[in-house]
């Protein structure tokens, strides 16, 4: 790793640090609050451009393309998901999910900073990987995976604004939960299945449980009229999220058929992506329905998001191997 | 006027009608057509299929990893449990095949009663609508036209062309449209899912697909190979001969590449092509495709003191090695690197340390022990050849090209504005299924444009359309100023008034004018 890319990267990250700080800290202002949104957003646009030229040197140090292995994707997803929000926040001018955002860019620095150094330093291609295909195939799944968490989170603040305390609790408890045993998958050696009840068993008690706190309404706490907008946004970013997974499995299932001579083979990983499409192509049959209420459809996109985590890290570290393994490094 | 005008009436009801009746207000009888065209069903064999893939997906599955990987994960007694419920083979399973068989008969019955017949939506021309049903529409508002007069009108229309709208006028109406193929979104990626059943249904039925290692000049045949229950296809009546395989190795000694040359024969014996395959380089024959997918040295011919004996190699390593007992404590080893490359010969002993090389021998080199000589006659290579016919595979992917475009078009919105000129009263608005937000933003734009340019805003329209009943949206209004959100969200509130604003009175409206515009769809669709 060069020294100019360690320091753009690590450029990133505090910068990211440092906008979740301002973002979240803006709430507690009045009067300076547009002032701090302003700093909040600059620190994100300049980890943003620091993380992108990051990327870059270290294609070019690596003389490929820089994905190959799970620190550069978890690289590649903070960075689809600080591009995805300045996006977004251009359009919908939603703050809030501004420091959501930066925490959740934030989470994956410190969970690429934690891998072992063979994951940091540019290694060869695992010969299975050598393939033009690599660039076409995973950077749509990547940054689809980036706009369904930045969906469920849009989730979480429509939750906030809708007033369904106790439902938002309940489900940011879960998705805790769930981020502890992929957490423990990946750095400790506790037994896998252990963490597989922990991550299922949370996302499924969690989920119920949320659904059913959805009638307590706290009705001193949050705005209907952002709501709106939160639900809106959490449904565009999982209308722009669809076409990119759907893009990323049809390019894997081209790739797959050209290497191992067939375009689906029920592997693990096709299958969870399989589980993320259905469980978003549901979201949107729910969406073209309209009986749902706005709350239920953040669940759904929280939900939604549990899935995301599993397809994309709990995958590798709750141990389900399969011929996509290559972000494995124990 | 037709369609506007039906689809306020039912806006006028649904805002006062429960939720209890709106269902069966959408659902009028439950036919089993209905049932199985219902968009509930579709979500939930979804939501089961999901689940279930999700199981398939964490349990080990026998027909890509064998049975001993399952008791390995799990242990006998769990392993013989998940066996028995299926789990370790669910896509084979009667749940999951009647699974699919049902989200494919529901995806049909959708497909012809809700989502094609909305193509013919497509042209069919909207009326163009005065101000008092504008005043209607989930995002409306009006200005008050002071100076310039009709050219507001034209400011507007000029304003949503550049916009990317398509805008038609009557005298002093308007009408624009946006996006609308993104209204075909639905109808694309369906056409493309049954097109990919039909692909996967004629491959599953007609292909098949399989592994033959074969030996040198031995003969690839297709009797062993692997297909569905329901096959109506048949199995090549050629086969292909193996000529020639050989492996090359890096420098390190791993292997670098394998290659065999293969020639097809046809029924009558004749020889119709030669082809040199090696991995992702395949041979094409007849529909069929040949893979070189794994290589190997099968056995050995040895000739001792003149008989003839054969000894199966095994992989040890980056070795092969055949093992020959000579009594019940003496072991003889031979082992071989690659093809053509000298045989060592080793003797093991259990009361010694490790197994002693005795000598070499290669084809031309006979080693003599004691009173045998030993020749090699020949080396044995396998060449491990998969082979797929997979005759729906064009089907298949014409129908990844139609789904990539149905749901890329799904992003785009569709929005539709209308606008009226009456009384010096420019009166606009319209709808957005999708990216709602971004609609109000651009019609709450087009206000505050227009009032700095030709007059000043009149609130009244929207107002006096409903009385506020919505304690919920209330409270919003009351609470938006405290939080600099919605300040942000509604800077140009303050000149403009909240008329646009679908917090107020328009919030229902739009909440219940959105069922009621897909319903109105789905209505005409069915009929």
């Amino acid at each position: 790793m060069s020294e100019m890319q360690m320091a753009l990267t690590n450029t990133a990250g505090i910068t990211s640090v440092m906008s979740f700080w301002v973002f979240a800290a803006s709430n507690g202002f009045k009067q300076r609050k547009d002032l701090m949104v302003k700093i909040g957003s600059g620190a994100m646009v300049l980890a943003f451009v620091s993380l992108t030229a990051a990327i870059i040197i270290r294609g070019i140090d690596a003389q490929r393309f820089p994905l190959a292995n799970l620190y550069e994707s978890l690289l590649w997803f903070a960075w689809a998901t600080m591009g995805s929000y300045l996006v977004l926040a251009k359009a919908y001018g939603v703050r809030q999910l501004g420091w959501l955002a930066s925490l959740t860019a934030l989470l994956m620095f410190l969970y690429g900073s934690w891998l072992p150094q063979s994951q940091h330093d540019i290694q060869p291609l695992v010969p299975a990987l050598v393939s033009y295909w690599r660039w076409i195939h995973v950077p749509p799944l990547i940054v689809s995976y980036a706009l369904f968490f930045l969906g469920g989170l849009a989730g979480f603040i429509q939750l906030y604004m809708a007033g369904r305390i106790q439902s938002l609790i309940t489900a940011i408890v879960t998705v805790c939960l769930a981020l502890l045993a992929v957490v423990l998958g990946t750095f400790t050696t506790v037994d896998t299945a252990w963490l597989q009840i922990l991550f299922a068993g949370a996302s499924l008690v969690g989920s119920v449980i949320s659904f059913k706190l959805l009638q307590r309404v706290d009705k001193k706490i949050g705005d209907a009229k952002l709501a709106e907008v939160y639900d809106d946004v959490s449904y565009r970013c999982i209308a722009i999220g669809m076409p990119a997974l759907t893009f990323g499995i049809i390019t894997g299932g081209l790739w797959a058929n050209h290497a191992w001579g067939t375009y689906w083979s029920w592997d693990p990983k096709e299958s969870m992506a399989l589980v993320t499409w259905l469980s978003y192509a549901a979201y949107i049959h729910l969406r073209v329905h309209r009986e749902c209420s706005a709350e239920r459809l953040a669940l759904v996109s929280i939900v939604g998001l549990l899935l995301t985590l599993m397809t994309y890290l709990g995958f590798n570290s709750l141990g389900l191997g399969g011929l996509h393994s290559y972000g494995k490094f124990k | 006027m037709r369609r506007p005008t039906k689809q306020n009436t039912r806006q006028e009801t649904r805002t006062h009608v429960n939720t209890e009746s709106e269902k069966t207000d959408l659902k009028p009888q439950t036919s089993v057509k209905n049932v199985l065209a219902s968009v509930k069903l579709t979500i939930f064999l979804m939501s089961l299929t999901a689940l279930t893939v999700l199981i398939g997906a964490w349990c080990p599955q026998e027909s890509a990893n064998g049975k001993e990987k399952v008791v390995e994960q799990f242990g006998a007694e769990t392993a013989k449990l998940l066996t028995q419920f299926g789990i370790t083979d669910i896509y084979h399973s009667p749940w999951f095949l009647s699974l699919i068989a049902m989200l494919t008969v529901n995806m049909i019955a959708c497909s012809f009663m809700r989502v094609f017949p909305r193509v013919k939506l497509l042209n069919k021309p909207l009326p163009f609508i005065g101000g008092r049903e504008i005043g209607k529409l989930p995002v409306n508002t009006s200005v008050n036209i002071t100076k310039g007069e009709k050219s507001a009108f034209t400011a507007i229309a000029l304003k949503l062309a550049s916009k990317g709208f398509k805008v038609s006028t009557n005298e002093e109406r308007l009408l624009a449209e946006y996006g609308k193929y993104g209204r075909l979104a639905a109808t694309v990626t369906h056409i493309g899912l049954l097109t990919l059943l039909v692909g996967v249904t004629i491959t599953s039925w007609t292909g098949f697909s399989g592994f033959q290692p074969v030996l040198l000049n031995s003969h690839l045949d297709f009797h062993e190979s692997e297909h569905s229950k329901l096959w109506i296809g048949k199995l090549p009546d050629w086969t292909v001969r193996v000529d020639e395989t050989r492996r090359e190795d890096h420098p390190t000694g791993e292997a670098k590449q394998w290659f065999s040359k293969l020639t097809v024969i046809d029924k009558n014996g004749k020889e119709v092509k030669t082809q040199e395959i090696s991995v992702n380089n395949p041979l094409s024959y007849d529909g069929v495709d040949i893979y070189q997918s794994s290589w190997g040295l099968d056995h050995l011919i040895l000739n001792f003191n003149g008989n003839e004996r054969r000894l199966d190699l095994r992989p040890m390593g980056k070795l092969y090695a055949a093992f020959l007992p000579l009594d019940q404590d003496t072991m003889m080893l031979f082992s071989v690197r690659a093809d053509g490359k000298p045989i060592k010969v080793f003797a093991k002993r259990p009361d010694w340390e490790g197994p002693r090389m005795l000598t070499e021998l290669s084809k031309d080199k006979p080693a003599k022990l004691g009173p045998v000589t030993i020749s090699l006659i020949k080396t044995m290579p396998v060449t491990g050849l998969q082979y797929k016919c997979d005759p729906g595979l064009p089907i298949t992917y014409i129908a990844f090209g139609f789904i990539i475009v149905g749901v890329l078009m799904a992003a785009i919105p569709h929005r539709h504005v209308w606008v009226s000129f009456e009384n010096n009263v420019l009166y606009f608005g319209g709808r957005s299924v999708k990216d709602k937000v971004g609609f109000e933003r651009l019609i709450k734009a087009f206000e505050t444009q227009l009032t700095k340019d030709f007059g000043e805003p009149k609130p009244e329209i929207s107002l006096e359309t409903q009385p506020n009943t919505d304690a919920e949206t209330q409270q919003s209004s009351s609470s938006q100023s405290s939080d600099s959100d919605a300040q942000a969200q509604s800077s140009s509130d303050a000149d403009t008034k909240k008329t646009s604003s679908p917090s107020k009175q328009n919030k229902k409206e739009l909440a219940a004018s959105a069922p009621g515009s897909g319903n109105t769809e789905n209505a005409q669709g069915d009929s």
